[in-house]
């Protein structure tokens, strides 16, 4: 392997050298699996995360199958395909946390955060602040490839023992000791190293992004000139360099624990299974921030842009994500206000916890005031972007009330939590993913996409999420726990309800894949600025696609191009 | 705009090596969780190729990416704003790795600090009386039946060890900024030997401790943490080693070598935790206890 | 087996069940020990049905405890209408900007970018909604947390892979092992699959309750919406909380932490009892007996053993433990 890696090098650098033509691209097995170009890498992250986001959505769809009534009806069925005994009922239960286990991390780590770093941060911070590349081309690269190999490694998990059937069926949090002398076989294991893979790929990925930010600014791009997207993206990666760190040391935990006769968390020795859920909270909690920030990122952008007026409150609008992150890292035990933690320490995280919804608040605001007075256009990022705004704040409000201690003790895990979690999720960060996708595909591809379909594809996915996630909240209040794969029978209408509706987002996921398809054959060929007067920023300036490498020549940025927060002809009456 | 580079950044050809180092990686994570289940059928003699394979395809991407990088240095690619960049990537790695630490140190105190009842049953065996009769009167840390090590014999040594490579390396960099190559050489050769011999030394004292691996909360904590940082040691010896033979092929100029300073850095480094080690684990972490 | 869980539910007619096993509601206590359960028509906190009371089904369940009252009342009178509030008012905002500044209405963006009496005021304003929330939220904390008192009775759950027991441990000390009914047996004694147990957790009703919980083997929680009590079982540590049911009644709960493979499928029934039934089913149970015989027969097997010294240190020994212990859960 060695010698063709040689050879492809040898082949590119004297081609780089010799014409350095700004498009010339490398041949296939060396643009796409020896690819140094930010993006490239790009490209190959969102087509990784698409692909998880279809495997962790169906696989949410057999939850919601399963869940449609009371009952077991279709677990036997998987046990069997994954070789299992089907007849057996302990191992359809444990089919059952296989599946919530592998649709919590895909979804969390092999489609959220790929897509938003990975896909769009490798895209568009280069371009945004005027860079040819990133700062460490050939790691950029490496950081992809690990998030892959984490996704094999899951994948694998599925097929091996894991104590009561086949498969890591420990929940996303990995508590320990269900998953140290809980679950016995080689699963959990993959499942673990999984995370250190991906882990991995993400500490490069955020020393990346950090570095690149800070050094390749085009000449007078300063940090408080800098767009938004590119200040979520830099908060994003001190979380991830901070906090996972200490999931590695945790998760390690785990494997000694499980492997080498540590007690870590085994009270048999002395351990204290609560120390992981410190641990994991500690980085947990941050990286939920991890996988909303860049989405912020990106609304602030849709919203300047369609607005055709510069974003509201620019610096406020930046140290807020900084102080959301900063606030982000203190406030991790409200995952655990029901473990026995004192009265003191639940009365200091429900205050912290609270505090964040200020300049979390400060951000819906500034969007909404973006808007005001603007000339909006109605173009399809756009309308994500607004239905992002209602529903995160649903999702951000419903978190404010698990916040308080005395509270949380009814509906810590239930599915008001999970309902909490899926607005802002599955809506917080999945509405912000399409909408930077609808907002950057013709600028990527080089097509457009038909606006229509995209329209239709927001509103089923609207109503359809709206319908899936917000009964949820009754099921959670009524006591419903979550991570059950049956429920008495009381609690039966809203869920065949919000089952029903998973065939809505079905159906708009359906939209999104046809209108993807649409693009490719029958797309029109976009222009450099698609989207007129409101789309400023640098990647604007170039044509779509952009030129295999751009900004050869670096492009100068003027006084007054970016945060003009001193002008101010009409008085705001937000 | 196409046509010449005009700025410094590096702009990099296509590489195998991320994509090799990658599946590495899986290769190794899957013979290690293969040689942990050896006891299964289906592992039972893969393991060893699964998980050769895996170091094998590691140590070869490190050597390959790094000769890569040495290359590109050597060629003048490194330009300064290049190698401005890979201050902060080694700065932010680093930090990285402290936070590592953390978690290893935030066990460590949760164990000494909320002590378990453990009660010693002789063999290297506990039993946690959570709950039961006698449980306050042994709740404490280290629990009953570690005899610890002896901070102020062998970890103590260490310390100074490592104080003085901190110095050595110090030497070495102030040699090489002003041109005296043989200093460079000699401050190099003894923080090389100097990290090999607390390694020696760390080994010799894990081989004679009182206390196993595993069975309890204190020698899991003490063992991962320090076992960590000999690790780290062993890197960094590693990436001096590298900066020696650099040396001898005088790859390092007075105004170019970062290799070297990342070097130090991670150096200074894994001495910094060291200190918090000696100072958490050995001297406080073991105040009372029977020493060994 | 599966079959048996996913069988549809058996034709028995659970209004008849109830009328056959308890008359009117009554409960018979045959004298000496002698303890009858309550039967379905005393089930109180259990969710409710979308079919049964649409509204109902919206909301929390009933309330049983004066905290929960309390909690109820905090959620229902600030914490749900600050939130609706909050999102229809930024729904509102975003309505009111889609009508009058889409591109045909207002050609002429602004160039506003900058207020700063706005943006003290949506600062400040979530601050006060924050503290407001703040006061009675650390209110209701400080009332969960208060200290058990003297005469509490304590009862351990612990959480098994994956049922129940519970452990009187001033009432002789024996452990009631609780597991689920499958489905025919619960519908048959007219109470809902997956919640119903074969033994109950009784408790006494208008009592503290020292509700100390324990992982037996991972862990579990122990949950009880309608007493918004949830506390997690850990091994390794004992957790411990006040409870005071305030009604006779029976109470559902379930396992409410991953646990395994029958994670869905470790519920929890409490029967909260008066005192004096209380005192007669304990007496139903091996070796149990009331609290005031515990004590006596602790002082009386003291007593013999030559100087009471000893007895006496022995006391202080475990009052010691039981506070270490307490300290250690609190970490
Ligand atoms: C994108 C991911 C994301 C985001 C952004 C958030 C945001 C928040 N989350 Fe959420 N959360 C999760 C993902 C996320 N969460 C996940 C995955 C879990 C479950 C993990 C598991 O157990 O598996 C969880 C669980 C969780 C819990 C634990 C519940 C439990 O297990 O019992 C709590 C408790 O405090 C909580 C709180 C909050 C708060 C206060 C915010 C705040 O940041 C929200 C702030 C936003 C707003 C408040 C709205 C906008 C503000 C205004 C319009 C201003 C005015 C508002 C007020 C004055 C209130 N979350
Ligand atoms: C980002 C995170 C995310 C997302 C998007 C979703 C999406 C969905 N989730 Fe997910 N869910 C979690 C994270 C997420 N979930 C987590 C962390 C848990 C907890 C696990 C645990 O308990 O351990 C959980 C648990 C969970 C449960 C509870 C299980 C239980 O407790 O027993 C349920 C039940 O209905 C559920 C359902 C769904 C459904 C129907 C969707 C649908 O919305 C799915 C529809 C599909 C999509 C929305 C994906 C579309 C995206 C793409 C195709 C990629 C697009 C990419 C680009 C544009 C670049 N989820
Ligand atoms: Cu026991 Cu969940
Ligand atoms: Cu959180």
């Amino acid at each position: 392997m060695a010698t063709t890696a040689e050879g492809f090098d040898a082949h590119s650098e004297e081609h780089n050298h010799a014409h350095h033509d700004a498009d010339h691209k490398p041949g296939f097995f060396a643009r796409w699996f020896m690819s140094t170009n930010h993006k490239d890498i790009g490209t190959l992250y969102l087509i990784f995360a698409i692909f998880a986001g279809v495997v962790g959505g169906a696989i949410s769809g057999a939850m919601r199958a399963e869940l449609a009534a009371p009952g077991l009806q279709y677990l036997g069925m998987f046990v069997d395909m994954l070789g299992g005994d089907g007849s057996s009922f302990d191992q359809q239960g444990h089919m059952w946390n296989v599946l919530i286990t592998a649709h919590g991390l895909i979804m969390v780590f092999f489609m959220v955060m790929p897509a938003m770093i990975g896909g769009f941060g490798n895209w568009f911070v280069p371009l945004m602040i005027g860079a040819p590349d990133m700062a460490f081309p050939r790691m950029n690269n490496v950081s992809f490839w690990l998030t892959a190999a984490g996704f094999f490694s899951l994948m694998f998990s599925m097929f091996v023992p894991g104590g009561v059937g086949q498969g890591a069926g420990v929940g996303w949090t990995v508590y320990a000791p269900l998953s140290t002398t809980g679950s016995v076989g080689p699963a959990v294991d993959f499942a673990i190293f999984s995370l250190h893979l991906a882990g991995a790929g993400s500490i490069l990925g955020a020393t990346n992004f950090i570095t690149t930010i800070f050094n390749m600014r085009a000449p007078g791009m300063t940090l408080h000139k800098m767009p938004l997207f590119v200040w979520s993206v830099l908060v994003t990666a001190f979380l991830l360099l901070l906090a996972l760190p200490v999931l590695a040391a945790a998760i390690t935990m785990l494997i000694t624990d499980r492997n080498f006769g540590t007690t870590f968390f085994d009270p048999a020795g002395g351990g204290d299974p609560v120390l992981y859920q410190h641990l994991f909270w500690f980085f947990g909690h941050p990286e939920v921030y991890i996988m909303i920030l860049p989405g912020f990122g990106m609304i602030s952008q849709i919203v300047a842009t369609f607005s055709r007026k510069p974003v509201f409150g620019y610096l406020g609008m930046a140290y807020a994500m900084v102080a959301i992150g900063v606030v982000g890292f203190i406030v991790w035990a409200h995952h655990m206000y029901t473990t026995g933690l004192d009265v003191n320490t639940k009365m200091y995280f429900t205050a912290a916890t609270m505090v964040i919804a200020v300049p979390t608040g400060i951000k819906i605001f500034s969007w909404i005031a973006t808007m005001w007075d603007g000339s909006i256009e109605f173009k399809s990022p756009m309308v994500w972007a607004m239905g992002f705004i209602f529903l995160f704040t649903v999702g951000g409000v419903t978190g404010v009330v698990l916040a308080n201690g005395g509270i949380d003790d009814n509906l810590h895990d239930t599915y008001y939590v999970v309902a909490h979690f899926h607005y802002v999720l599955s809506m917080g960060a999945v509405f912000s993913l399409f909408a930077g996708w609808y907002y950057w595909f013709p600028k990527m591809s080089g097509r457009w996409h038909s606006e229509f379909l995209a329209h239709v594809h927001f509103w089923l996915f609207f109503v359809g999420v709206n319908v899936v996630f917000f009964p949820m909240h009754f099921l959670g209040m009524q006591g419903m726990a979550r991570r059950y794969p049956d429920f008495t029978a009381a609690y039966s209408y809203w869920n065949e309800v919000v089952s029903l509706g998973y065939l809505i987002v079905l159906a708009s996921i359906g939209v999104f894949f046809v209108n993807l398809i649409y693009a490719f054959t029958a797309g029109k060929r976009a222009e450099g600025n698609y989207w007129g007067e409101g789309a400023t920023t640098l990647e604007w300036s170039l044509s779509s696609p952009p030129p295999f490498h751009q900004f050869e020549t670096l492009p100068v940025i003027e006084d007054h191009h970016n945060a003009d927060d001193h002008i101010s002809e009409k008085p705001a009456t937000a | 705009m196409a046509g010449a580079k005009n700025h410094d950044y590096h702009i990099l050809a296509p590489d195998i090596w991320p994509v090799v180092g990658a599946l590495s990686a899986l290769t190794f994570t899957t013979g290690m969780v293969m040689f942990m289940h050896n006891d299964l059928e289906m592992f039972s003699t893969s393991w060893r190729i699964v998980l050769g394979l895996g170091i094998a395809g590691l140590i070869a991407t490190f050597y390959g990416w790094f000769a890569k990088v040495v290359k590109e240095a050597e060629r003048g690619d490194h330009t300064p704003v290049v190698q401005l960049h890979m201050r902060y990537g080694m700065i932010l790695f680093i930090a990285s790795e402290v936070m590592f630490f953390v978690g290893w140190f935030w066990s460590w105190f949760d164990f000494a600090l909320f002590p378990a009842p453990l009660e010693y049953l002789g063999d290297g065996i506990w039993q946690n009386l959570i709950g039961q009769e006698g449980a306050a009167a042994v709740l404490h840390f280290p629990p009953e039946g570690i005899d610890v090590l002896d901070p102020f014999s062998l970890p103590l040594l260490n310390t100074i060890i490592l104080l003085c490579s901190g110095t050595t390396v110090t030497w070495a960099h102030h040699s090489l900024i002003h041109g005296d190559r043989d200093g460079l050489k000699k401050g190099l050769w003894l923080t090389i030997a100097l990290g090999v011999l607390f390694s020696a030394i760390q080994v010799y004292e894990y081989s004679h401790a009182d206390f196993g691996f595993g069975g309890v909360s204190y020698s899991s904590a003490f063992y991962m943490a320090t076992g960590f940082h000999g690790f780290h040691v062993l890197v960094g010896t590693i990436f001096l080693i590298v900066c020696l033979v650099r040396t001898y092929k005088g790859h390092f100029t007075p105004r170019q070598h970062f290799g070297f300073e990342a070097a130090a850095w991670y150096w200074h480094f894994v001495d910094v935790v060291w200190l918090f080690l000696f100072i958490s684990i050995y001297v406080w972490g073991g105040w009372g206890a029977e020493v060994h | 087996s599966a079959q048996e869980i996913s069988e549809p539910a058996t034709t028995v007619n659970a209004s008849e069940v109830q009328a056959e096993s308890v008359a009117d509601g009554d409960v018979v206590l045959d004298g000496a020990g002698g303890f009858e359960h309550f039967g379905p028509d005393m089930i109180k906190g259990q969710p409710t049905a979308f079919e049964d009371d649409p509204m109902a089904s919206l909301t929390f369940q009933d309330q049983y405890t004066s905290d929960g009252d309390y909690a109820l009342w905090m959620h229902d009178a600030i914490l749900l209408p600050v939130t609706v509030v909050i999102s229809l008012f930024v729904l509102a905002l975003l309505l009111w900007v889609v009508a009058k500044y889409r591109r045909k209405k207002n050609p002429v963006p602004s160039k506003t970018s900058h207020n700063t009496l706005i943006e003290v005021i949506w600062t400040v304003v979530p601050v006060i909604i924050l503290v407001v929330i703040a006061v009675p939220s650390i209110t209701l904390l400080a009332r969960q947390y208060k200290s058990p008192p003297e005469d509490a009775i304590t009862i351990k759950a612990n959480g098994y892979q994956w049922y129940w027991g519970y452990e009187y441990l001033d009432n002789g000390g024996f452990e009631v092992i609780s597991n689920m009914l499958d489905e025919s047996d619960a519908l048959d004694a007219g109470e809902p699959h997956q919640l119903a147990v074969d033994n109950r957790m009784v408790v006494p009703v208008g009592v503290p309750i020292r509700l100390q919980t324990f992982g037996a083997d991972v862990i579990h929680s122990f949950g009880v919406p309608s007493l918004w009590f949830k506390l997690d079982a850990v091994p390794g540590r004992i957790n411990e909380r006040v409870l005071t049911i305030e009604e006779e009644g029976i109470y559902y709960g379930q396992c409410m932490e991953l646990c395994g493979a029958r994670h869905g499928y470790m519920p929890i029934t409490i029967e909260a009892r008066s005192l004096d039934d209380y005192n007669a089913w304990v007496q139903t149970q091996p070796g149990g007996m009331t609290r005031e015989q515990a004590l006596a027969d602790e002082a009386a097997a003291a007593a013999p053993e030559a100087d009471t010294e000893v007895a006496e240190e022995e006391d202080a020994g475990e009052a010691e433990v039981a506070e270490e212990n307490a300290s250690a859960a609190a970490v």
